[in-house]
C-alpha cells in the first residue's frame, strides 16, 4: 500500500488535517491563539518554536486531551474538535509523548502490543475462555509486532524491559508503537529528543520511510537537523500564534523566526 | 529464595498444588474440609477483587455487595420460590454483574479516592437494605437460612465432602479465567488504564467503558462466589457482607499482591483460613489483622508475593 | 411543629459542632498527605474513652467538676494527639514514597488496631459516664428542650473552629500549613519543614477530635467500641461535603450534616436515615465532589 507522492509537491496536496483558528484558555492565559495550518497526505509537517510557544499544547488540543476554546480541528473530512482521545486515536491519528510514555515494567513486545488496541477483533468473553480463534489473533498479532520490530531493527531487544533500555532505544519503541496501528497521521512529540547524531539520522530515514508509505507526519523538533531535512512543510509559532509558514528554505532565513529564537537585537537588548 | 518463587509459578506446580487439594476430604477431617471449601470460596471472591483493584487499578472498597448479590439471589430463589440451586446460578451471577455496571457507570470517571468512599456508600446502603428488609424478601438483620443443596439429575451435593469438590472445581475454574484475562486483549487493556490512563486513551481505549466492563465482571465473579457461599453456608445474612469485609477483601489483594494469583490466594489464607483455625481467639482476630495489615504495608508495600512479569516468550 | 423544628436545630447544631470538630482532623491530613486517615475516627472515641478514665479515676477525689471535666478534655487532647504523632510516624510516614494504596491499607490497619485496641482494653460492652459529674440542667425554648450539655458542646466547638481558624490563617505555623497543603515541593523549597508540619496536623487534628469524641461521650452518657467507625465515617462525609482539604469547608460540613441528620432522623423512619447519608454522599460525589468550598490538597509529587 505503497504511495511515492512527490514530496516537493507541498503546495496543494490532498488535506488531512485542518486547524482553523484554533485557540485554548487556560484561566487568564491564551496558551494556543487563532492557530490554523494544514497537514496534507502523506505529508510531514514540522510544529517549530521557542520553549513554551504552545506547541505540546496544539498537539494536546489535536489529539484531543484539552478541548479548545475557539476554532476547529477537521480531520479527513470530519469535524473532530472536542473529540474524546480515543475517538481521535479510532478516527486515525495516534502520537508519541514528548516524555514517553511507556509502560514501564513490560517488554518492548508487550509496549508495542499495545498500539494494535483498535486493530484487534477479540471480544472479552473469548479472551476469557481462550477461544481458538482469540488463540490464533494473539500469536497473529505478535508475529506483526515482531515484524516491525525487525524493521526497526528493535527484534533482539524484544523481550527486555523497557525500563533498561536506553533513551533512544525507548524512543523508537514508542515509534514502534503508534506504528502499529496503522495511522494516517503521525504525531511525534520532539522525537529526536536525547538522541545522538546517528541515531537522529536513522530517525530521519525512519520519518521518512513513514511518509513513503502514504503516512502523514506532524512533528514538534527542536533538532533542525531532523526538521530540515525531512519535512515538507513548516509551521512556526510564539506565543501561541503562527508567525510564519512555509518551505524549509523559506523558514530558515524568516527574519520571524530568526527573532523568535535569537531574541531581538543586541541594541534593543541592552 | 527467588528461585524458589520462580520454581513455584511454574505452571505446573499450581496444578499439583490443586490436584492435592481435591484430597483433602480423604486426608483431613470434616472441620477442615468446611475450611478448605471456604477457602475455595473465598478465593473466588478474593480474585474477582483483584480483578477491579490489582488488574483495572480501581478502588473499590464495597466489593462484598456483589459477593451478596449473588449469595441472597440465590438465597431467595430458592427459599422463597424454590427454584432448584442451579437454576439461580446464572440469575445471580447476571444480576451482581448488573450490580456492578450501574454502581460503576456513574462513579466511573471519579478521582481514586472519591471512587473509594463512593463505593464504601454503595456498600452501606446495600447493607441498610438487607437490614431493613428491603421488599420483604431479604429477611431482615437475620437473613435467610434453609438454603438447599446443588442438585443435578437427582444427584446432591449434599455431603461437605460433595459440596467441597464443587467449590474446588469452581475454584479452579476461575483460576483458569483469570489466567485467561491476563493472557488476553481484554486483560491487557485493564493494565493500560492502571497504568497510564493517558497514554491508554490516546491508543484508542475507551476508559470508561472498561472501567465498568472491569467492575461487571468482577461483580460477576463475585457474585458466583456468592452463590456458592450461600449453599455451603446454607444460611445467608447482611452480617457476612458488611464495609469490614470489604476492607478485608481490599486488604487482602494489596498484603498479597495486586494483580499476583499466587499473592491473592496467600492473603486469602491468611485473612480468611487462618482465623478459622483459631477460632479460641476469634476476639483478636481484627487487632492482629490491623497490626499484619500496617506492618506488611511498611516493610514490604508492595504486597508478600507481588506479580512477575513474566518474559513474554514468542508464541 | 415550630418546636419540633427547634428541636431538630438545636440537636442538630450540637451534634454538628461535634462532626465538625472531628471532620477537621480528616481534612487537615488530607490537605497535606492526601490520605484518608481512616484511623481518625477511632482516635477520637479513643479520646472519648481516655476521658472516661480521667473523669472515673477523679470521681472521688472531691475536686470540682469544672475542673474535672477541665482535666479530662486536656488530658484526652494530649493522650490522643500524642497517639497521632506516633500513628503518623508509625503507619504512614514509612509509606510516603509508596504507591498511595499501600498507605490506605496501612490506615485501615491502624484503625482496626486502634479500634479492636479499645475494645480488647476496654470491653466489647458500652461504657457509662459518670452521670453526676455532667453538667445537668436545661431550658425551654420556643418548646424546644436545651439541654446544659447542648449548649457546652456548641459553644465549645464553636471556640474551638475559632481559634483553628485564627491559627491557620493568622499564625506563621498555620501559613506553613497551608503552604505545605497547596504545594509540598515549593513549602520545601521555601525552608519549612514539610515534615513538622505533617507532624503538627498529626497531632492538632486528633487533638481537636479528641474533644470531639468526648463531647460525644458526655452527649450520650455511654461510649462503645465501635463508636468511632460511626461517627468518623459522618465526619468524613462532613469533610467531603465542605471540600476535602479545606478548613472552613469541614466545619460548614459539619454543622450542615449535623442539621441534615438531626430532620433526616426527626421526620423520617430512622433505620433509612444512615441510607439517606450515604445517598447525599455519593450525590456530592457525583454532582459536585470537590465539595461546597472546593477542595484544597498537596500536589502529588
Amino acid at each position: 500500500m505503497s504511495r511515492t507522492d512527490n514530496p516537493q509537491d507541498a503546495v496543494s496536496p490532498i488535506e488531512l488535517l485542518r486547524l482553523d483558528g484554533v485557540g485554548v484558555r487556560f484561566g487568564g492565559l491564551k496558551a494556543v491563539d487563532a492557530l490554523s495550518f494544514a497537514v496534507g497526505t502523506a505529508q510531514v509537517v514540522g510544529l517549530i518554536g521557542p520553549n513554551g510557544a504552545g506547541k505540546t499544547t496544539a498537539f494536546n488540543l489535536i489529539t484531543g486531551v484539552y478541548k479548545p476554546t475557539e476554532g476547529r480541528v477537521r480531520f479527513d473530512g470530519q469535524d473532530i474538535t472536542g473529540w474524546a482521545p480515543h475517538r481521535i486515536a479510532r478516527a486515525g491519528i495516534f502520537r508519541t509523548f514528548q516524555t514517553i510514555r511507556l509502560f514501564q515494567g513490560q517488554s518492548v513486545l508487550n509496549n508495542v502490543l499495545a498500539g494494535m488496541h483498535l486493530r484487534t477483533r477479540q471480544q472479552w468473553w473469548q479472551g476469557l475462555l481462550a477461544t481458538p480463534g482469540q488463540r490464533r489473533e494473539e500469536s497473529r498479532q505478535r508475529g506483526e509486532v515482531m515484524d516491525l520490530l525487525a524493521r526497526l531493527r528493535l527484534d533482539n531487544l524484544a523481550h527486555e524491559d523497557v525500563a533498561s533500555l536506553p533513551y533512544g532505544v525507548q524512543r523508537r519503541v514508542e515509534l514502534a508503537r503508534a506504528l502499529i496501528a496503522n495511522p494516517r497521521l503521525l504525531i511525534l512529540d520532539e522525537p529526536a529528543a536525547g538522541l545522538n547524531d546517528q541515531e537522529s539520522a536513522e530517525l530521519n530515514r525512519t520519518i521518512l520511510d513513514v511518509r513513503a508509505q502514504g503516512i502523514s507526519v506532524l512533528l514538534v523538533e527542536h533538532d533542525m537537523n531532523v526538521v530540515m531535512n525531512v519535512t515538507d512543510h513548516i509551521v512556526c509559532i510564539n506565543f501561541g500564534r503562527k508567525i510564519a509558514e512555509g518551505t524549509p528554505e523559506h523558514i530558515r532565513n524568516h527574519p520571524d523566526v530568526i527573532e523568535a529564537y535569537l531574541g531581538k537585537d543586541d541594541e534593543e537588548a541592552a | 529464595m527467588k528461585s524458589l518463587l520462580d520454581w513455584l509459578t511454574r505452571p505446573w506446580v499450581g496444578a499439583v498444588l490443586w490436584l492435592a487439594g481435591l484430597a483433602v476430604p480423604l486426608v483431613l477431617d470434616q472441620t477442615w474440609v468446611f475450611i478448605a471449601a471456604l477457602f475455595a470460596v473465598y478465593a473466588i471472591v478474593a480474585l474477582s477483587q483483584d480483578v477491579v483493584l490489582g488488574r483495572a487499578g480501581m478502588f473499590d472498597m464495597g466489593h462484598a455487595v456483589y459477593f451478596g448479590v449473588g449469595a441472597y439471589v440465590t438465597a431467595i430463589l430458592n427459599t422463597a420460590y424454590g427454584w432448584s440451586i442451579l437454576a439461580t446460578w446464572p440469575l445471580a451471577v447476571l444480576a451482581a454483574a448488573l450490580a456492578g455496571g450501574l454502581i460503576a457507570a456513574p462513579i466511573a470517571r471519579l478521582r481514586g479516592d472519591y471512587l473509594l468512599v463512593a463505593t464504601i456508600g454503595f456498600n452501606s446502603i446495600f447493607i441498610l437494605a438487607l437490614d431493613n428488609n428491603l421488599g420483604h424478601i431479604t429477611g431482615g438483620a437475620d437473613g435467610l437460612f434453609g438454603i438447599g443443596v446443588p442438585s443435578l439429575f437427582g444427584l446432591q451435593a449434599a455431603s461437605q465432602n460433595a459440596q467441597f469438590w464443587l467449590d474446588w472445581v469452581a475454584f479452579a475454574a476461575v483460576l483458569l479465567l483469570i489466567r485467561n484475562l491476563d493472557r488476553s486483549h481484554l486483560g491487557r487493556t485493564f493494565y493500560y488504564i492502571k497504568h497510564d490512563q493517558l497514554a491508554a486513551t490516546t491508543m484508542g481505549v475507551d476508559t470508561r467503558k472498561y472501567r465498568v466492563l472491569a467492575f461487571a465482571l468482577g461483580a460477576a465473579l463475585a457474585g458466583f462466589g456468592g452463590t456458592l457461599f450461600a449453599t455451603l453456608m446454607a444460611a445467608v445474612s447482611p452480617g457476612a457482607f458488611v464495609f469490614t469485609e470489604s476492607v478485608t477483601l481490599f486488604a487482602i489483594v494489596l498484603v498479597g499482591g495486586q494483580g499476583s494469583i499466587p499473592g491473592v490466594l496467600l492473603g486469602t489464607a491468611l485473612m480468611f483460613v487462618v482465623p478459622q483455625a483459631f477460632r479460641d481467639f476469634a476476639q483478636y482476630r481484627y487487632f492482629v489483622f490491623g497490626i499484619a495489615m500496617v506492618l506488611i504495608m511498611v516493610l514490604r508495600p508492595q504486597g508478600i508475593w507481588p506479580r512477575m512479569l513474566r518474559r513474554e516468550a514468542a508464541r | 411543629m415550630l418546636s419540633t423544628v427547634l428541636q431538630q436545630l438545636v440537636n442538630g447544631l450540637t451534634v454538628g459542632g461535634i462532626y465538625a470538630l472531628i471532620a477537621l482532623g480528616y481534612t487537615m491530613v488530607y490537605g497535606v498527605l492526601r490520605l484518608i486517615n481512616f484511623a481518625h475516627g477511632d482516635l477520637c472515641i479513643f479520646g472519648a474513652y481516655i476521658g472516661l478514665v480521667a473523669l472515673g479515676s477523679g470521681a472521688g477525689s472531691g475536686q470540682s467538676h469544672l475542673l474535672l471535666l477541665g482535666g479530662a478534655f486536656l488530658l484526652a487532647a494530649v493522650v490522643v494527639g500524642a497517639a497521632g504523632a506516633v500513628l503518623e510516624f508509625s503507619a504512614y510516614r514509612p509509606l510516603r514514597r509508596a504507591d498511595r494504596l499501600s498507605a490506605v491499607v496501612s490506615a485501615l490497619g491502624a484503625s482496626l488496631f486502634i479500634e479492636n485496641g479499645i475494645m480488647l482494653i476496654w470491653g466489647p460492652q458500652l461504657r457509662v459516664f459518670p452521670s453526676h459529674l455532667l453538667p445537668s440542667g436545661s431550658w425551654n425554648l420556643g418548646g424546644a428542650r436545651v439541654d446544659l450539655v447542648q449548649v457546652l458542646i456548641m459553644g465549645g466547638s464553636a471556640v474551638l473552629m475559632g481559634v483553628l481558624y485564627w491559627f491557620v490563617h493568622h499564625t506563621r505555623y498555620g501559613t506553613a500549613m497551608r503552604a505545605a497543603a497547596s504545594d509540598q515541593d515549593a513549602a520545601r523549597l521555601m525552608g519549612i519543614n514539610v515534615n513538622r508540619v505533617i507532624t503538627s496536623v498529626f497531632v492538632l487534628g486528633p487533638a481537636i477530635g479528641a474533644v470531639g469524641g468526648l463531647f460525644i461521650g458526655l452527649y450520650y452518657r455511654q461510649v462503645y467500641f465501635t463508636m468511632g467507625w460511626t461517627y468518623g465515617l459522618n465526619a468524613f462525609i462532613a469533610a467531603i461535603l465542605g471540600g476535602i482539604g479545606n478548613i472552613p469547608g469541614a466545619m460548614l460540613g459539619g454543622v450542615l450534616l449535623g442539621l441534615f441528620n438531626a430532620f433526616a432522623a426527626g421526620f423520617v423512619s430512622s433505620s433509612w436515615q444512615e441510607a439517606i447519608t450515604f445517598a447525599l454522599l455519593i450525590g456530592i460525589l457525583l454532582l459536585r465532589p470537590t465539595g461546597l468550598l472546593g477542595e484544597r490538597v498537596a500536589e502529588k509529587v
